[in-house]
C-alpha cells in the first residue's frame, strides 16, 4: 500500500471522526450561544450565528427571578449527600460480600443481583405511598433516602473490584493483628480509589440529572431541584421566553461539563473499565 | 448478572485461572474463623451490610412486593383501596392505548439499539488505533453522556423546531424542506430515538473500545501470517472476542431504552396523537396524573415482564455462543 493512499485514508478517518465529535458537542455550543443572545436576536437570526453582542442578562434573569440559584443549591446538596452515602455504604456492604464468610452470603449476593434488574418505574408508586405515610413528601429526606444507602449496582461494582485484590495482603495484616475495620480502611479502600471514584462520578451524574423521582416527591420551590425547575420553565414559557429557557438549560448543563472536563482522563478510563472488570 | 463478564476466559492462554483468587479463601484466613471467631465474623459481616441491606429491603424489595399487591386493587391514592382481583389485568388486555404504548416502546427500542450499537462499534474500531489526537476525540464523544436529558430535551425541541430550528435551517442550505419533526406522527419517535443515539453512542463506544483493547495483538499477527484479510480478521477474531462486551452493552442499553421517560416528558408529552406515548410515560400518567394507582401497578408488572423476557432471550442467545466467567 503506497504511503499516499495511507495518508488519504488517515485524513478521511480524521475527517469523519472530527465531524462526529463536532456533532457531539454541537448541542452544547448551540445552547450556550442561544443563551447568550438577546431575545430579539434569538428569534430573528439563525441558531448558529454567534451571539453579538453577547449578553449575560438571560443568566442573571434565570438566576434571580426564576429561582435557579436555589434549585441549583438543592440539586447540589442532594447529589453530594447521595454520592457520599452510595460510596460509603456500598463499600461496606461490598467488603462483606467479597471477602467475608458468613451464612447467607450467597443468597444475599444473588438478591442484590436480582434487584439490579428491576426497572425504576415499577417501584415508584409504592415508594411514593411509603414516603407519604412517613410524612416525607416534599422534603429533602424524601428526595435522598431511596438511594442514600447505596444501590445494588454500587455494591456490585465495588465487590467485583475487591475480589481482584490479592488475599495475601489481607492475611499478612491479620497476622500482624489487624481487625476487619483496619483492613478495610487501611488496605482495601486505598487500593480501590479508581473504582470508588467511578462510582462517585456515575452516582453524581445520575442524581444531578434525575427527573422522575424529584418530579413525584416534591411539589414546592422549597425542595425543587433543577431538573424539575427546568421542565417547569419549559412548560410555562417556551413560546414566549425561549431565551430564559435556554439560559436555564445552559445553567443545568455546564456545571457537570466543567466537572467532566476537570476529571476527564480519569472518568473516560474508568468508565471503560467499569463493565468489564 | 450483567456486569461480571470477563473477556479473559475466551483467550487461549489467558490468565483466567488466577483472575478471581477469591473463589475459595486460602486456609490461613479460614482457620481464624472457627468457633467463636466464626460467630464474630458473621456479626461483623452483617454489621457492615446493615445500612445497605436496610435500604435495599425498604426502598427496593418492599416496593416490589407493594406493586404486586397494589395491582390487585382499585385506588386513587385517597380513600380506601378496593380489592378488585384481576380486574386491572383484564382491563389492560383490552386497552388499546396500552398496546399502542407497548408498540411505541418496542419501536423506540428497535430504532435505538441497533443503530446505536453499530455506530458505537464502528466508532470503537476507528478509535482503536495508535493515532495522534484520538484521546481528545474520545473525550468529546463521551460528553453527551453527561447531558441532563431534561435540559437537552429543551435544546433539541428548539433545534427541531420547523421554522427556527437549526435542523431545518441546515437542510434548507441543500434546498430540502424539512418536516415539522415533533408534530408529525411519523417523525416524532425517530427524533426521540436520535436524541438517545446522540446521547449514548460515545458511552457505548467506550465499553466496546475496552473490549477491543483486551484482544491480544498476537492473534492478529497469527492471522496475518495465515494471509487473512481485513474482513476475515474482523469476523473471525474481532467480533467473536468482542462478544462479552457486546453482550454487556446490548443488555444494559436495552433495559435502559425500555424505560425511556425524560425525553418524552419534555419533548412530546406522548404526542402527537399518542405516537410517542411509551410504556413508562403511560404508567407515569396513569399513576401520577390520573391517580389510577392500581391500574398503573398492573402496567408496571407488564413492562417488567416484557423487560425480563427480552433480557432472558438475549442471555440465552449469547450464552450459546460465548464462554463466560460468572463469579
Amino acid at each position: 500500500m503506497s504511503s499516499l493512499s495511507t495518508a488519504v485514508r488517515r485524513t478521511t478517518l480524521y475527517g469523519i471522526l472530527a465531524a462526529g465529535a463536532l456533532l457531539s458537542v454541537a448541542p452544547y455550543l448551540l445552547t450556550l450561544n442561544g443563551a447568550l443572545k438577546r431575545p430579539a436576536d434569538l428569534l430573528s437570526t439563525d441558531a448558529w450565528i454567534p451571539a453579538h453582542p453577547a449578553t449575560f442578562a438571560n443568566f442573571t434573569a434565570v438566576w434571580n427571578q426564576y429561582g435557579m440559584s436555589s434549585f441549583l443549591l438543592h440539586t447540589l446538596s442532594v447529589a453530594v449527600l447521595v454520592t457520599i452515602g452510595q460510596v460509603v455504604f456500598s463499600a461496606l456492604a461490598a467488603y462483606a460480600l467479597a471477602r467475608m464468610e458468613f451464612p447467607g452470603r450467597d443468597w444475599l449476593f444473588w438478591g442484590y443481583l436480582a434487584t439490579m434488574m428491576v426497572p425504576q418505574m415499577i417501584t415508584l408508586v409504592p415508594l411514593f405511598l411509603m414516603m407519604r405515610e412517613l410524612g416525607l413528601v416534599d422534603t429533602y429526606a424524601g428526595l435522598i433516602l431511596p438511594t442514600l444507602f447505596g444501590t445494588p449496582y454500587g455494591v456490585f461494582l465495588v465487590r467485583q473490584h475487591f475480589r481482584t485484590i490479592p488475599h495475601d495482603l489481607e492475611a499478612a495484616a491479620r497476622i500482624d493483628g489487624a481487625n476487619t475495620w483496619t483492613i478495610l480502611v487501611r488496605i482495601m479502600l486505598p487500593l480501590s480509589r479508581p473504582i470508588l471514584a467511578t462510582l462517585a462520578i456515575i452516582t453524581f451524574v445520575n442524581t444531578w440529572n434525575n427527573l422522575i423521582w424529584p418530579l413525584i416527591i416534591t411539589n414546592s420551590d422549597r425542595t425543587r431541584v433543577i431538573t424539575v425547575g427546568i421542565s417547569a420553565l419549559q412548560g410555562e414559557h417556551v413560546s414566549d421566553l425561549p431565551h430564559i429557557v435556554l439560559a436555564g438549560a445552559a445553567l443545568a448543563l455546564l456545571p457537570l461539563i466543567a466537572v467532566f472536563l476537570l476529571f476527564q482522563r480519569h472518568i473516560v478510563r474508568s468508565i471503560a473499565l467499569t463493565g468489564l472488570k | 448478572m450483567i456486569d461480571n463478564i470477563s473477556p479473559t476466559k475466551t483467550f487461549p492462554g489467558g490468565d483466567g485461572s488466577r483472575r478471581h483468587p477469591a473463589e475459595s479463601p486460602p486456609s490461613s484466613t479460614a482457620g481464624h474463623r472457627r468457633g467463636r471467631g466464626r460467630i464474630r465474623a458473621t456479626l461483623e459481616a452483617y454489621l457492615l451490610l446493615a445500612p445497605s441491606l436496610a435500604g435495599l429491603l425498604m426502598f427496593l424489595v418492599a416496593p416490589i412486593v407493594g406493586v404486586v399487591v397494589i395491582s390487585f386493587f382499585d385506588w386513587n391514592l385517597m380513600g380506601t383501596p378496593r380489592f378488585v382481583g384481576l380486574a386491572n389485568y383484564r382491563e389492560m388486555m383490552g386497552d388499546s392505548e396500552v398496546w399502542r404504548a407497548m408498540r411505541n416502546t418496542v419501536y423506540y427500542v428497535l430504532l435505538n439499539i441497533p443503530a446505536q450499537t453499530v455506530l458505537a462499534l464502528l466508532l470503537a474500531l476507528a478509535m482503536n488505533r495508535k493515532l495522534r489526537g484520538l484521546k481528545v476525540l474520545r473525550v468529546l464523544f463521551v460528553l453527551p453522556w453527561m447531558a441532563m436529558p431534561v435540559a437537552l430535551g429543551i435544546v433539541w425541541s428548539w433545534a427541531f423546531d420547523p421554522q427556527r430550528g437549526v435542523v431545518n435551517q441546515f437542510l434548507a442550505l441543500f434546498g430540502v424542506d424539512g418536516p415539522a419533526w415533533l408534530s408529525s406522527t411519523g417523525w416524532a419517535m425517530p427524533v426521540l430515538a436520535s436524541v438517545n443515539i446522540w446521547q449514548y453512542t460515545g458511552y457505548t463506544m467506550l465499553f466496546l473500545l475496552a473490549g477491543l483493547q483486551a484482544i491480544p495483538e498476537s492473534l492478529y499477527e497469527a492471522a496475518d501470517l495465515d494471509g487473512a484479510g481485513t474482513v476475515q480478521r474482523f469476523f473471525r477474531i474481532t467480533l467473536p472476542l468482542l462478544r462479552p462486551s457486546m453482550f454487556f452493552v446490548l443488555v444494559t442499553n436495552t433495559i435502559g431504552s425500555f424505560q425511556m421517560f425524560d425525553t418524552v416528558y419534555v419533548m412530546t408529552q406522548g404526542g402527537p396523537g399518542g405516537s410517542t406515548d411509551t410504556m413508562n410515560y403511560h404508567i407515569y400518567q396513569q399513576a401520577f396524573q390520573l391517580f389510577r394507582t392500581g391500574y398503573a401497578s398492573a402496567l408496571a408488572m407488564l413492562l417488567f415482564a416484557v423487560i425480563l423476557l427480552v433480557t432472558a432471550v438475549q442471555l440465552l442467545y449469547f450464552r450459546k455462543r460465548t464462554i463466560y466467567d460468572f463469579s
